[in-house]
């Protein structure tokens, strides 16, 4: 679905990210994990085209329309409604109003805010306009979805509820994930693969790790497989170790 | 405390009340002298007369056309070249520092070069006030788009939205707000802009009425007049307010209503 070659992203003398080789098979879902500051998000940016990479190459399987794109904020427009900020990504693909409003009603419903259409953002709670958001993506039946840390601002609840919908979406639609979060736990429940970036400036790919957890998951069910908690250690490790050899070189 | 006192509308006309009845007690024992601050009702009795006698019309026609129209030219003008700056660099090149010029001077001075320029009648105190809110409102639209929320932009680039559609649903959106923010403002710069031309030359208008209460030492006409065009400025702005109330009805809306 996705190969990304070589990529290298940045201004300035020092690349954030530099030879980043990776995958995303078609209904795969991958997360990339690494420290902050390591380019995580940079890479995503360069997969969606809102940021030109410097070297390296971005081989998609299928258009740019194919991709959607969640982001850590929700990003909704302010002065439209809930079922104008849904319809949005459909008029820009010139569905014509009527059947775009309609097509963004039926997706509100789907995601729980059926009777919502006519609230602004500011009239939802966090948990509703994240809702919105991943309606507005998901009405334009993406391939591949990115998203960048999109729970990040949830409380733990809507959270964990948001994220265990999204994953059936996804497992039943057998869309292909690549996401970006910085919560090992989370990355190996939804995952497939995991890949942990080194500490930037420079950053790389240090490792990757298969999650052999069974498919449909649920995200309690997954943390209790036997496989769950020695791949949870090694992950941690790693990272941890990628962090203090990076400040080992900082010290020098 | 009585409970009515406790309601901010109510204080502040009974502020009013006060004060307007001391300065009439005041002025009726003698304590000012009326032949600079006449009595309330005696600036009342001299802004009823103008009405009754019908001379106040014209002159008030003749600033209402020039402020309105200075204000609606402004608008456009401003908003016309705020989006040419902010879309086109080669125009932001040129205009930049002519409008930072212009915001940095009072621009009332140009009055004298507009009468030079355009005459005595309405068409250079029209001028005068275009300029006035053109200014403003061009900083209001070009700032408004240079600061556009970049979440947003990114948002509707991915949803394969182009420079068009970033326009439409992006940036005129976020400039309606600055624009009507500076809304209020312009109002209260729309009428300057006729009243100052009206001081410099002019043969009818509030300013012109204004310019001679002054020569002849008349200071119940000057307060009066001076109140009259406070009456109606707030008026403007009440106007004003309601225009931005119902555009930015997204914002407005549901502050009462309770978030689930």
């Amino acid at each position: 679905m996705l190969r990304v070659r070589d990529l290298a992203v940045g201004y300035g003398a020092e690349p954030v990210i530099e030879g980043v080789n990776l995958e995303v098979a078609p209904g795969k879902f991958v997360s990339l994990v690494g420290p902050s500051g390591s380019g995580k998000t940079s890479i995503l940016r360069a997969v969606s085209g809102l940021l030109t990479p410097r070297s390296g190459g971005i081989e998609l399987n299928g258009s740019s329309d194919s991709l959607g794109f969640l982001f850590q904020d929700d990003a909704l427009l302010p002065w439209r409604t809930a079922r104008e900020n849904v319809a949005l990504g459909l008029r820009i693909r010139k569905l014509p109003t009527k059947a775009a409003e309609s097509e963004a009603d039926a997706w509100l419903a789907r995601l729980g805010l059926g009777g919502f259409g006519e609230r602004f953002p500011h009239e939802l709670s966090g948990g509703q306009r994240k809702r919105v958001a991943i309606a507005q993506i998901l009405a334009l039946k993406p391939k591949l979805l990115l998203m960048d840390e999109p729970f990040a601002s949830l409380d733990a609840i809507v959270r964990t509820r948001i994220t265990q919908e999204l994953l059936n979406w996804v497992e039943r639609e057998h869309l292909s994930v690549l996401l970006v979060t910085h919560d090992l736990e989370e990355a190996l429940t939804v995952s497939d693969t995991v890949y942990l970036l080194s500490q930037g400036p420079r950053a790389r790919i240090l490792a990757s790790y298969n999650v052999a957890i069974p498919r449909p998951r649920d995200i309690f069910a997954s943390r209790k497989h036997p496989n769950f908690a020695p791949l949870l250690e090694r992950l941690w490790n790693d990272m941890s170790g990628a962090m203090n050899g990076a400040e080992f070189e900082a010290q020098r | 405390m009585n409970r009515y006192l406790e309601n901010v509308a109510v204080r502040r006309v009974l502020a009013m009340v006060l004060l307007a009845s001391a300065w009439e007690v005041l002025a009726r024992i003698g304590v000012i002298n009326p032949f600079y601050a006449p009595a309330p009702s005696e600036i009342l009795r001299v802004v009823f007369s103008l009405f009754i006698e019908g001379t106040i019309y014209n002159h008030l026609e003749a600033t209402f056309v020039a402020a309105l129209a200075g204000l609606v030219i402004g608008l456009a003008l401003g908003i016309f070249l705020g989006f040419a700056a902010a879309l086109v660099p080669l125009v932001a090149d040129v205009l930049e520092p002519i409008m930072l010029l212009l915001n940095a001077i009072p621009r009332v001075i140009l009055a004298p070069l507009f009468v030079i320029w355009l005459g005595i009648e309405i068409s250079s105190k029209i001028a005068l006030a275009v300029v006035l809110v053109a200014v403003l409102i061009f900083f209001a639209v070009y700032n408004g788009i240079k600061d556009v929320n970049q979440l947003f932009v990114d948002r509707v680039r991915t949803l394969g939205g182009g420079a068009v559609v970033l326009l439409r649903v992006v940036s005129v959106p976020s400039v309606t707000a600055w624009v009507l923010a500076s809304l209020k403002v312009a109002v209260g710069f729309a009428f300057p802009g006729p009243c100052v031309g009206g001081f410099v030359a002019a043969p009818r208008g509030l300013g012109y009425l204004l310019q001679f209460a002054q020569s002849t030492y008349n200071a119940a006409l000057t307060m009066g007049l001076i109140f009259l065009i406070m009456g109606f400025v707030l008026v403007l702005f009440f106007c004003a307010e309601v225009v931005e109330r119902w555009l930015l009805r997204s914002r407005y809306r549901g502050t009462d209503r309770r978030v689930t």
